[in-house]
């Protein structure tokens, strides 16, 4: 037994509800506490911490190795034919010029991938702008993917980030029988057509519903999932949802602001809480869905609830800079998609490789023990200190938001392992 | 754990020890998971995972291996169409037999794999077919087996069918995947022969005990070893092949009697070892390995034995106290001539810098393992006056003045590592010699009632000195073929160091002294309480290293006595 030493980081959190629980934050193990229990923790008891403490591993010894890039994102068309009031990347072209990508600067983003990718297996995106504005190009890579990685004896899975709107039937096809993971951004809801702006048009909800049926009624071997948007003058989850799940999506996701070529957009301190309350409203309803035989829809919660399942604990949010990097169309690599172009992102070109340096120097400055409030925050290794980019533009927003929602999602996983274990983690025999 | 903290999730589950499950049962004690095939292979139980077909994973798409009329899930009585459904696999039992059959398309839930398109068009290994089948559910499935390639006879069928001549064979079932064990009492089903779910697992003495890729138990053993002991003794092996008993050999060699030295390259030494076929045949006749040597015959145990046990438990402890004065001034001579030697980057021809670095790296090993058994002598001498069975002579930290030598004993000598001085070593350490000589009635009066793990300590000691005289004429043989140094006295390994006055070496004698205080405190609280001491002692050793190379290579070898 070790002894209860009181680290100064938050090494454990109390959850509150019909099953009380702890989490202990490295690790991420979650205990269900009986009411002695509970009230010891809460009150600090000697006895019970050194109990508590001495289920924690001594930390993993950081190796220092990168791991190898196996995810590439291509912004094969740094242009859009919408014009999003809150789109980050600014109608695709992240405060530049439109540019299109080159098949030259593609391919050798393919090999680069493949080379350095210690015969993993690879993923590689399409993102922009809209993709599809080059069409051409997406084909070919895909294409070209799959030779160069048969070639190297590695296996390649696809994925794209579209707003839906120019699919073709070829297009189609190709998602489909490619096994693309599919992202389409779209929002539904009253503020859809008002923020997702098509140019020359009002309807885009009409023009994204109608561009994505085919693939929706059909998605062959592809996986769709629909990725809403949530501005400050529409905080509803539930109601977007609803309508997603209506257009044929399969799954979806929602996602607030934090950015945004218009501020007015963007949420402030007083939404956070509404916006809150509307998530955990919208789980209910997916909850009782579930119990109701339906398959899992809401995404946010359930990567939540397996993320809480496995015991996830990471120190950084997102794979970027790490086993995923993104090529511009100059051939620039950046740390991420949302990245391009923001001084301090570059990670190489292609002439010069991907910068395991700067890379490397990244990843320790992003290091959510080295950051605060992150270091002194219980929730550091399930949130992962917060979006690069966004953090980078606009410090952050909504901690609490983030810790009520956590929260919620470990009180909720008690709940579903106790009743839908198999939507967890499959049973065996 | 109590009972109120119940793990949840898996980290937690992972974190927490179930009282009475034994260690193995342990996340980390199981590499299976990761390995498929040592612990368990989840394939074995797939394999049947539709009543009456058995198939392998090994191709894709997999293959049918067989049919079992004998499958009790044949049989079942429910569901109420179970019966019905069995009738039909029976029935094909006939056809299934003709030729071979792949498995080409699962249904389960309305959603269909179509495996033969996934085979032509994936870059999916056979484990991926696996886990297809392995991600069905205990409910209906209906599988598609195809003909490849489709036999004559099958042709003939279907010409006579009126199929078209270029269509598949194909047979369609349609059954309940298997319940793998009995809901209840989680007994697995009486399907499985026996042998069968450990088929494919490890097994040592064949295939696997020379390739396992993952070196898991199956394939522990001894790699290199030196040859059997011929002649071996304190004047040397055979003067016709003189380093033959410091050679080492590759003991799985498919040559039994080759004496030729194994490379430090496994790829190179794989070339020359017992086939796969041959380990099946011929595992017998790998010898025994003691004392990292071959031995064919009877194991003769050494001079231990023979040694004279010391008539009281005081008289041991002054042997004792003796030795560790021995060990100390030995490890002071190592040290010093350690500090002699050139570093690798001195030299030009990459030769000379890998001998270099060879010669600095064993003589270094030599002095720190001399180090440990100061300690460890010291260990017993506390040990003994803490068990109350000798008065307590406090820590033994001064070093010898005499140190043994092929004509008995010399006085201590700080020199650098020139050859004459490199033989005084070997002498020291030759088995049989004082050194080992005199731990020998150490291990002998230890046989009588002390605690074991003194016994044991003192053995260590004795194995490590055999292991310093083998590795002191590795370095000789590596300077021995230095040009021009057999003819001459030639040392172009050598710094041009001399002994300092105490005042040049200033410094490195107070880190020395230092270490020793730090030591003494340490050791006189016993059983390493005091671990602090003993850190600050070796962080004053690596301080004393860097100073005593910055001496070197400025001529100056550190006065330790």
């Amino acid at each position: 037994m070790t002894t209860a030493q009181a680290p100064e980081q938050p090494w454990f959190h109390l959850v509150t509800g019909p099953q009380p629980a702890v989490l202990v934050v490295p690790g991420s193990m979650l205990f269900e506490l009986d009411e002695d229990a509970f009230a010891a923790l809460s009150h600090g008891e000697p006895e019970a911490l050194a109990e508590l403490s001495s289920y924690m591993r001594p930390a993993r010894t950081e190796s220092g190795e990168l791991p190898p890039v196996t995810a590439l994102s291509l912004n094969v068309a740094q242009v859009c034919n919408m014009s999003c009031a809150y789109c980050y990347a600014n109608e695709g072209r992240f405060g530049g010029n439109a540019r299109l990508m080159d098949r030259d600067v593609a391919f050798r983003g393919i090999d680069t991938l493949i080379n350095n990718s210690a015969e993993r297996a690879v993923t590689i995106g399409f993102i922009g702008g809209e993709p599809f504005l080059n069409r051409v190009l997406v084909h070919d890579c895909v294409e070209y993917a799959r030779t160069a990685a048969a070639r190297a004896g590695v296996a390649v899975r696809f994925a794209v980030t579209t707003n839906g709107t120019l699919l073709r039937e070829d297009d189609i096809r190709l998602l489909r029988e490619s096994r693309f993971a599919v992202t389409v951004s779209i929002d539904g809801g009253p503020t859809h057509n008002r923020h997702r702006r098509l140019h020359g048009s009002r309807e885009s909800a009409a023009a994204v519903a109608s561009g994505i049926a085919p693939l929706l009624a059909d998605p062959g071997e592809a996986r769709v999932a629909a990725r809403a948007t949530v501005t400050r003058d529409d905080l509803d989850v539930a109601g977007r949802l609803a309508w997603l799940k209506e257009l044929g999506f399969a799954e979806a996701g929602v996602a607030p602001v934090r950015t945004s070529p218009q501020p007015e957009l963007i949420l402030r301190a007083e939404d956070w809480p509404v916006f809150l309350e509307n998530m955990i409203a919208a789980a209910q309803i997916e909850l009782d869905r579930v119990a109701s035989g339906e398959r899992p829809f809401f995404s946010n919660l359930w990567v939540g609830l397996r993320e809480i399942h496995r015991g996830a604990a990471r120190p950084l949010p997102c794979g970027s800079a790490a086993s995923y990097l993104s090529l511009d169309a100059e051939g620039q690599f950046h740390s991420c998609h949302r990245t391009i172009d923001m001084p301090g992102f570059g990670m190489g070109s292609l002439d010069d490789g991907m910068d395991a340096t700067a890379r490397r120097a990244f990843l320790a400055s992003r290091h959510v023990d080295t950051q605060e409030p992150c270091a002194s925050c219980w929730a550091r290794y399930l949130c992962g200190g917060g979006c690069h980019a966004e953090v980078a533009a606009a410090g952050r927003a909504g901690c609490d938001y983030i810790r009520g929602w956590l929260d919620h999602c470990l009180r909720t996983y008690l709940y579903v392992l106790d009743r839908h274990p198999t939507l967890l983690a499959r049973g065996e025999t | 754990m109590t009972q109120k903290i119940f793990p949840r999730n898996l980290t937690a589950r992972a974190a927490v020890k179930i009282a009475g499950n034994p260690v193995t049962t342990r996340l980390e004690s199981g590499v299976g998971n990761c390995f498929p095939g040592l612990e368990f292979d989840h394939r074995n139980l797939d394999r049947r995972f539709f009543p009456g077909l058995v198939f392998n994973f090994g191709l894709t798409p997999p293959v049918l291996a067989s049919t079992d009329d004998r499958d009790p899930a044949l049989a079942d009585q429910t569901p109420s169409d179970a019966q019905q459904l069995s009738a039909a696999v029976s029935a094909a039992f006939d056809k299934l037999g003709q030729g071979e059959w792949r498995l080409t398309s699962l249904t389960q839930g309305g959603r269909t794999i179509d495996l033969q398109a996934l085979a032509n068009t994936q870059q999916l290994d056979a484990a991926s077919f696996w886990r297809f089948v392995r991600s069905l559910t205990r409910d209906k499935v209906t599988i598609v087996l195809t003909q490849t390639p489709t036999t004559a006879a099958s042709r003939q069928a279907s010409r006579d069918d009126d199929a078209s001549p270029t269509a598949p064979i194909i047979v369609t079932l349609t059954h309940y995947r298997r319940q793998y064990v009995d809901a209840d009492t989680g007994v697995i089903s009486a399907a499985y022969l026996p042998g069968e779910l450990t088929q494919s697992l490890c097994s040592p003495w064949m295939h696997d005990f020379r390739d396992c890729a993952c070196n898991y138990w199956a394939a522990n053993h001894p790699d290199i070893v030196l040859g059997v002991d011929e002649g071996f003794s304190a004047d040397g092996p055979a003067e016709a092949d003189p380093d033959l008993a410091v050679r080492p050999l590759d003991w799985l060699r498919a040559d039994r009697d080759s004496r030729a030295a194994a490379t430090d390259s496994p790829g190179r030494n794989n070339a020359f070892r017992l086939r796969h076929y041959q380990i099946n045949q011929q595992w017998t006749s790998l010898a025994f390995v003691l004392e990292g040597r071959e031995n064919y015959g009877l194991y003769a145990p050494g001079f231990e034995a023979f040694a004279e046990p010391f008539p009281t438990a005081e008289a041991l402890a002054d042997e004792l106290v003796s030795l560790c004065g021995l060990e100390h001034v030995v490890l002071l001579e190592y040290l010093y001539a350690y500090y002699s030697l050139r570093k690798p980057q001195d030299f030009t021809d990459p030769r000379n810098s890998a001998d270099a670095l060879f010669a600095r790296h064993e003589l270094l090993g030599i002095a720190v393992s001399e180090m440990r058994h100061l300690r460890w002598a010291n260990q017993l001498l506390w040990t003994l006056a803490k068990l109350g069975l000798i008065r307590d002579r406090g820590p033994a930290l001064k070093p010898g003045r005499k140190v043994p030598s092929a004509k008995g004993e010399r006085d201590r000598q700080l020199r650098p590592l020139a050859l004459p001085e490199l033989d005084d070593f070997i002498a020291v350490e030759r088995p049989s010699g004082t050194l080992d000589g005199a731990y020998a009635r150490v291990v002998a009066t230890l046989h009588m009632g002390y605690p074991e793990p003194l016994l044991q300590l003192a053995r260590q000691i004795v194995a490590e000195g055999m292991d310093h005289y083998n590795r002191f004429r590795e370095i000789g043989i590596v300077l021995r073929s230095w040009p021009g140094v057999r003819s001459g006295t030639a040392t172009p390994w050598l710094r041009p160091i001399q002994v300092g006055s105490p005042a040049a070496a200033g410094k490195a004698l107070d880190l020395y002294r230092g270490i020793l205080r730090d030591l003494a405190d340490a050791y006189r609280r016993g059983d390493m309480e005091d671990a602090g001491k003993i850190l600050d002692a070796r962080q004053q050793m690596m301080a004393l290293d860097e100073a005593a190379e910055q001496l070197a290579a400025d001529g100056v070898g550190i006065p330790f006595f």
